[in-house]
């Protein structure tokens, strides 16, 4: 870290339209931005769906860091760390399960799922008991639930989550507004894409217009898909900074300029007629209509949760060229048949012998390779600079294929690293 | 009478109906051991009331279970 400090200065490698390629290869600058970013501000955990009843846990992660994630049997969510507090063993290691307590396979060591010590074996080792209070799991210290979205920080103060998710709050809110109950459905299980590449290059390809004409254009051609063409030059689409690193592709002005309701899934009302009915009775016809021509949003939730329309990504760093991304398919609860597409769509899309999350993966390892060049020594991301303006909102915008969200990306990168400093 | 088998990845064990006795009682099988215990109805229906945390004593490994056995061969 202090080289990174010493050496150059955040503003010497981040330009206002341009970024020094160290900073997708630097390991020192990869252990500053677990310390500044993923061990301080908001990162998404998992779903409370996942966690349904009392006492249920699934192993999840903040960037390296092992986390389980519990329900208690009050119904309480907790964020723990998964490492045993004697000798450091993963306490939980199914994917998930239901359990009131956790016992460490190593030495037999027992923990409550919300963290407390119960108790070790031959405890006449041990000189008095005073220690269990203190030998509880680690915590994460701060938990923030949105709309079901569990969130955990690291940090003991700092911004709240609502203060931290500011406007991108509302594509949750759209994204809860698409499924007739109200809630949503996380429980159909994760995949994992493993790219040797820095994880910033995922962040910006997210809520990138540029690529998917170029990158996804088999896909767009097997599916008979419309949505590439939103990302063109003619498009009135707009690419967003939804503020605090949060961005944005809205392909909303194109969809209600169409103006077909689920045009933004690729399908008709018939192909789906009880979700449709379900919504419309719990929206009415003409709220109905209006969000199955508007869609699912396309945000990118700073800095790991990538709300893909149907699909939730999200972004795991292992190491400064090792990313994981875990992906699952968004199911609203109780709407069989809108889920049972979606679902389809997903692994055909990211599933195993799917093409799009093959297509981008194979960019990030070729950009991962690229950057490591000695010349040029920057990225470039001037893209629509020239034509970037306020929305109504206040929020900065650009065209459909613009580098506004890179951009917005990479100021709220700098803001994060250098209060850090 | 066989119920079948409750596994998490920290324990598994077999649980079944047992008539051996002049009324019915749960028997439970440590399948990693072959140790078994049995509970009866009304210590099945205390379980059934116990609230939250009240099984977690019983969850140290040290109260029964691992701990070193007294001089006299029986428990501390």
């Amino acid at each position: 870290m202090s080289t990174v400090d010493a050496t150059a200065g955040w503003d010497r490698l981040i330009e206002h339209d341009r970024v020094h390629g160290s900073l997708y290869t630097d390991p020192a600058i990869y252990e500053a931005e677990l310390e500044r970013i993923w061990y301080r501000t908001w990162v998404f955990v998992g779903h409370v769906s996942e966690v349904p009843e009392p006492n249920d846990y699934v192993v999840k992660s903040i960037g390296p860091q092992p986390v389980i994630m519990t329900r208690d049997k009050q119904g309480e969510i907790h964020l723990l760390l998964n490492r045993c507090t004697h000798r450091a063993n993963l306490v939980c290691d199914a994917p998930r399960g239901n359990s009131s307590a956790f016992r460490c396979p190593y030495h037999g060591w027992t923990f409550s799922n919300t963290g407390r010590l119960l108790g070790y074996p031959f405890n006449s080792g041990y000189d008095g008991r005073e220690a269990k209070r203190e030998l509880g799991l680690g915590r994460v210290a701060r938990i923030g639930i949105y709309e079901g979205f569990v969130f955990g920080s690291f940090a003991e103060e700092g911004p709240t989550l609502l203060e931290h998710l500011g406007a991108a709050r509302e594509a949750l809110d759209r994204l809860v507004a698409l499924s007739p109950s109200g809630e949503l459905d996380l429980s159909a299980g994760w995949l994992q894409h493993k790219v040797k590449a820095n994880w910033k290059m995922l962040v910006e390809n997210e809520t990138d217009g540029y690529h998917p004409q170029f990158v996804h254009s088999s896909i767009f051609s097997v599916a008979q898909s419309g949505i590439g063409e939103l990302y063109g030059e003619e498009s009135t689409a707009l690419s967003r900074d939804l503020g605090n690193g949060h961005t944005e592709n809205d392909l909303r002005p194109e969809f209600r300029r169409i103006g077909q309701p689920l045009g933004w899934f690729g399908t008709t009302p018939d192909r789906v007629p009880d979700y449709v009915a379900q919504l419309e009775a719990a929206k009415g016809v003409e709220q109905a209509r209006e969000l199955l021509i508007d869609g699912s949003p396309h945000v990118m939730l700073f800095p790991n949760l990538f709300i893909a329309e149907i699909q939730l990504f999200v972004i795991q760093p292992l190491a400064v060229d090792e990313t994981v991304q875990h992906v699952t398919a968004v199911q609203y609860k109780g709407a069989p048949d809108m889920n049972r597409r979606m679902l389809q769509q997903t692994i055909g899309s990211v599933g195993p012998a799917g093409f799009l999350l093959a297509d981008d993966s194979e960019m990030y390892e070729r950009n991962q390779r690229g950057v490591h060049a000695r010349s040029p020594e920057w990225v470039v991301l001037k893209r629509g600079t020239h034509r970037e303006r306020l929305d109504e909102d206040g929020h900065l915008v650009g065209d459909a294929t613009d580098e506004v969200p890179q951009r917005a990306i990479w100021r709220h990168y700098r803001r994060l690293m250098e209060a850090g400093a | 009478m066989g119920v079948g088998e409750v596994v998490s990845e920290f324990a598994a064990v077999a649980v079944s109906i047992d008539h051996e006795g002049n009324g019915p009682r749960l028997r439970i099988e440590d399948l990693k051991t072959g140790h078994v215990g049995y509970l009866d109805a009304l210590e099945l229906e205390t379980l059934a009331w116990l609230p939250e945390g009240a099984l977690h004593p019983l969850l140290d490994p040290s109260l029964h279970r691992w701990r070193k056995p007294a001089p006299n061969g029986g428990h501390h």
